[in-house]
């Protein structure tokens, strides 16, 4: 495409997909008008042209596919500000599938309460991810609070029963911390060492703890022949919050790890829920020479409701149902409807109030 | 009705309801530091049971991490039984309060959504009180997985039957986000991958340049480009197959034929009328002179302010503002260079075309652009005209009198345009399977541009510890250390500059003086940056930081809480700054072997750095 055309292109589209594509390429998007905002798309597009030619292409070819939807994309690209919560509040009750009454606040808070203590039994996600992990790497996709530390550290205790070197990363020095706190507690502060970039504790110690960014300078320090941690004995690398993948400034670092993790080395990779993790798992099994085995579910263990709660105090179920109803955003309780419905007259700037 | 429920009755509610413990999510630090404070005057205490147990959690942290033996939060927290968590807070304290939370002391916690990421932290309930977050300077809607991360920390295992992720309105407030993110499948996630001027030296340090390019394709960025590609190559095929009906005729490529016919033809009857006067050129570049764009003229520079066509000749014109503020109208054709920087102008509809705060601003901004500025690359059409000679030659077409006629005539234009989508899809694949290794090549020529990579993409002496620094603006910083700023340096003005070039917030505030040694050393720093600006995006160099770290250094005997009254920063924020230095100095120790006195230095200033709330935690 020339530049022209590209320009062209861009000029055709609705401002909702030109929004899109500035994402994460253009600051403060959202205060450019649709010239300023093509203008500053074409800037950005010679950095990688390709790479915004395609992206270009894919969220105009979703949206040939999906004409149905555009609407509903559409009224929620809107502010609440702009729009009438009166009318949407009307056209929503034509929607089907309301034939059970809504739920009562008293039925939504009903078993709130601490469950009977039990002995500790292993989900089967998580003895499965443990089984998978002695034929190849793994990935383990499962909502927050699921369990996925116990994954790591048994994997873990069991690589360090084979004499092997495990290393355990994290995004975030303060969650390093408190793995180190916690790890320290389960197999004992000789065996738990912890890495940064000026310091070492316990650097000879079999479970390592360090962030991403340490383990790939020390990648990085191997390939180019300077052995530094006992990289040949390491036989698990776990990465977890691995959906750091898609942050903006780090993620490369997150490839680069899996790219130049050592071959003997089984990665494990621990995340929250993600859109995809089928892609990532078939990405690993491409580029490592054992399978990549993926875990997933989306389903929580412990069950999760929505509520709303209005400024003057009033509580109410936020959907008519008790639980979350998923796949069906629309099936606003009424009386929240109406509650945020009034939030939205009342706190309308000044000269806009209807 | 006020915009927000109060947080003293935000907890009542939550209490009342049973929902406690919670976890408060709001919208910004100082929101929370203002909730904390309003619960300073209530009077509804907790049981001296539970004050009790708060101070015994609270005393066993305060033995490990002392700095926060005196934290101003502690009262309330340990009288109302609520704490406050954002990046504002030391790491110690934010251990503190995620402790007292484990054991089940507080009823509820406000925070920022900083804590969604990755914080072992979890209540009975959670409230959210914003559907957009403040990314890169900017308020971007939730994600979908956002708000199932911010959500998912209700409801803890074993603790809880169920778990609350309740929503109550703040201004600003878009239900559909929160509604969507609650009820939608998470989106999928996206390669972020960027080359590095570190990464290209590390991989040519360990691999030959011709391994390097199935490095690349093992990246999960290749792995999504390829999924591109095959869905373009599934297009391709399928436009293959359309164009089946439309194989030889008479002449082979019928369709380029007879689109140069067809084109001739038309040129010929429309020759003789007006026609732009314009070049290519100035035709490509009028594109992109738009309002704020930076213009380079034959001997200075100007802004345009907008862009229009004259009355009679409708040749293209610009209203350009220059140097010390003139404002000409003039033909585009005088523009010589189109840069790729814009300026944020705020247009107005009558002359002259722009508010004068933004003339003023821009005026300023325009004289304080670096000397060199990186050119856009501009693609200037060509063949818009088929030459005349063709043109006199229609008489040698066969068209007019060819028996496929009719049938090209017919066909053409759907024919084409397929023809077309093939030739943007060929182009696009092949863009798809080459741009990592496009990237790869440019980074390369700049490294062998400043010598760090030998003509033959082998380290030179210098890339070889040049590739030891592997942190942002590696680039400025060799350079520096190859110009020798740093000799002579004291450890404290050595820490200070790499703090300026560290620290990426502009959050403003109030700040100590810096020394005028460090003056001076920052200024020959900023120049450096902006020369190598077409190769780096230069940091911010914030005098007022460096003087944060420069006072931290240089007087050993400052106290944490004294170097927080010099300044109006939070202390997180102080601590994040001291820490990401330590980084950045500790990357300067690994040049030891090249640069003994540097690295010496650098270690000094590690040593003298991690003191009392530094050295707490690794
Ligand atoms: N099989 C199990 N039975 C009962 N409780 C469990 C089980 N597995 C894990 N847990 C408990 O679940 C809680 C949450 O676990 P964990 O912190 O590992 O979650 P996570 O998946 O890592 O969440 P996050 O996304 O926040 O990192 C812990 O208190 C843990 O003890
Ligand atoms: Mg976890």
């Amino acid at each position: 495409m020339t530049t022209d055309e590209l320009e062209r292109l861009l000029a055709q589209q609705p401002l909702g997909v030109l929004h899109r594509l500035a994402r994460g390429r253009v600051h403060r998007h959202f205060r450019a008008g649709k010239r300023r905002l093509i203008e500053l798309l074409l800037r950005h597009s010679a950095e990688n042209r390709a790479g915004f030619e395609s992206d270009l292409l894919a969220l105009i070819s979703e949206r040939e596919a999906r004409p149905a939807i555009q609407p509903v994309r559409h009224q929620r690209s809107e502010r609440p500000k702009t729009s009438q919560p009166g009318h949407r509040l009307h056209s929503a009750q034509h929607e089907p599938d309301h034939h059970e009454p809504a739920a009562s606040l008293a039925a939504w808070l009903e078993g709130i309460g601490v469950p009977l203590p039990q002995p500790f039994v292993p989900d089967p996600w998580q003895e499965d991810a443990l089984a998978k992990l002695q034929s190849g790497d793994v990935i383990v996709s499962v909502p927050t609070g699921s369990g996925k530390t116990y994954v790591a550290v048994e994997a873990a205790r069991r690589a360090m029963d084979e004499n092997r070197t495990v290393i355990y990363t994290s995004p975030l020095k303060a969650l390093s911390n408190t793995k180190y706190t916690e790890f320290c507690r389960i197999f004992g502060a000789d065996r738990v060492g912890i890495l940064t970039g000026d310091r070492r504790d316990n650097g000879q110690a079999p479970l390592l703890i360090m962030t991403t960014e340490i383990l790939r300078n020390l990648l990085y320090d191997a390939a180019g022949g300077e052995i530094d941690v006992r990289l040949d004995t390491l036989g698990l690398v776990i990465l977890d919050e691995s959906q750091y993948l898609a942050d903006p400034e780090r993620g490369v670092v997150w490839e680069e790890t899996i790219i130049f993790c050592p071959t003997q080395a089984r990665l494990l990779l621990l995340s929250a829920s993600i859109g995809n993790p089928h892609d990532i798992a078939d990405w690993l099994t491409s580029i490592r020479s054992t399978p990549c085995h993926l875990i997933k579910h989306s389903k929580r263990t412990v069950p999760l409701r929505a509520g709303y709660l209005h400024p003057d105090g009033k509580l109410t179920p936020l959907f008519r149902t008790i639980g979350i109803p998923y796949g069906h955003p629309v099936h606003l309780h009424p009386e929240a409807k109406r509650l945020f419905a009034r939030y939205e007259d009342e706190t309308m700037p000044s000269g806009r109030r209807r | 009705m006020p915009p927000s429920i109060h947080p003293v009755d935000l907890i009542i509610a939550l209490r009342q309801k049973h929902l406690t413990p919670a976890i408060v999510f709001l919208t910004s630090r100082r929101a929370c530091d203002e909730a904390m404070e309003s619960f300073e005057h209530t009077q509804s205490f907790l049981p001296p049971a539970r004050q009790e147990m708060i101070g015994k959690v609270l005393r066993a942290v305060i033995d490990q991490y002392p700095s926060i033996a005196e934290h101003p939060l502690i009262p309330t927290v340990q009288r109302i039984g609520v704490a406050a968590h954002h990046a504002g807070h030391l790491p110690s304290w934010k251990i503190a309060v995620e402790e007292l939370m484990r054991n089940g002391c507080l009823d509820a916690v406000f925070a920022t959504t900083t804590l969604a990421a990755g914080v072992d932290f979890p209540a009975r309930t959670v409230v959210i009180t914003q559907s957009s977050i403040r990314k890169a300077r900017d308020f971007t809607d939730l994600t979908i997985g956002e708000v199932q991360q911010i959500a998912g920390r209700a409801g803890r295992r074993g603790k809880d039957l169920v778990g609350f992720a309740i929503v109550t309105p703040s201004p600003y407030i878009d239900l559909t986000v929160l509604t969507k993110g609650l009820t939608g499948h998470p989106e999928a996630i996206n390669s972020q991958f960027v080359i590095s001027y570190p990464m290209v030296l590390n991989l040519l340090k360990a691999h030959p340049l011709d391994q390097i390019q199935p490095i690349l394709a093992k990246s999960f960025a290749q792995f999504q480009l390829n999924q591109r590609a095959e869905v373009l190559e599934r297009k391709l095929d399928e436009l293959h197959r359309q164009l089946e009906p439309y194989g030889p005729r008479v002449c082979t490529d019928w369709i380029s034929q007879w689109q140069l016919f067809d084109h001739v033809r038309r040129q010929r009857t429309h020759r003789t009328p007006v026609r732009r006067n314009e070049p290519p050129e100035v035709a490509a570049r009028f594109h992109f002179l738009t309002p704020g764009r930076v213009a380079g003229l034959s001997k200075s520079r100007g802004v345009v302010l907008r862009q229009y066509r004259s009355k009679g000749q409708k040749s293209p014109m610009v209203t350009l503002l220059r140097h010390g503020g003139a404002i000409t109208e003039c033909p585009a054709a005088i523009v010589t260079e189109v840069f790729d920087h814009m300026l944020d102008c705020a247009e107005a509809p009558v002359y002259p075309w722009c508010t004068p705060e933004s003339i003023e601003s821009m005026l300023r901004d325009l004289e304080e652009l670096p000397p060199r500025l990186p050119v856009l690359p501009i693609l200037v059409p060509k063949d818009e005209l088929i030459p005349d000679s063709i043109v006199q030659t229609l008489g040698d077409f066969s068209c007019p009198t060819c028996p496929s006629r009719s049938a090209c005539q017919k066909d053409h234009a759907h024919a084409s345009k397929l023809r077309q989508e093939q030739h943007r899809h060929t182009k696009a694949i092949q863009a798809l399977r080459t741009s990592l290794w496009h990237r790869f090549q440019e980074k390369i020529d700049a490294l062998q541009r400043f010598g760090y990579l030998s003509p033959t993409a082998h380290l030179t002496d210098t890339g070889e510890w040049a590739r030891l620094i592997r942190i942002d603006h590696s680039l400025l910083i060799t350079e520096l250390v190859r110009a020798d700023a740093f000799t002579g340096a004291s450890p404290a003005l050595l820490a200070a500059v790499m703090s300026s070039i560290a620290h990426d917030d502009d959050r403003p505030g109030a700040f100590p003086r810096i020394s005028t040694g460090l003056a001076s050393l920052l200024a020959q720093v900023r120049k450096l940056a902006e020369s190598l600006s077409p190769y780096e995006d230069p940091p911010l160099l914030r005098a007022d930081i460096a003087a944060i770290t420069e006072q931290w250094i240089g007087d050993p005997t400052l106290t944490w809480i004294g170097l927080c009254k010099k300044t109006t920063m939070a202390e997180g924020d102080i601590y994040r700054l001291l820490a990401r230095t330590l980084e950045f100095l500790s990357q300067l120790h690994t040049l030891r072997d090249t640069h003994p006195a540097l690295a010496d230095c650098a270690s000094q200033a590690i040593a003298i750095l991690r003191r009392g709330v530094l050295e707490e935690l690794p």
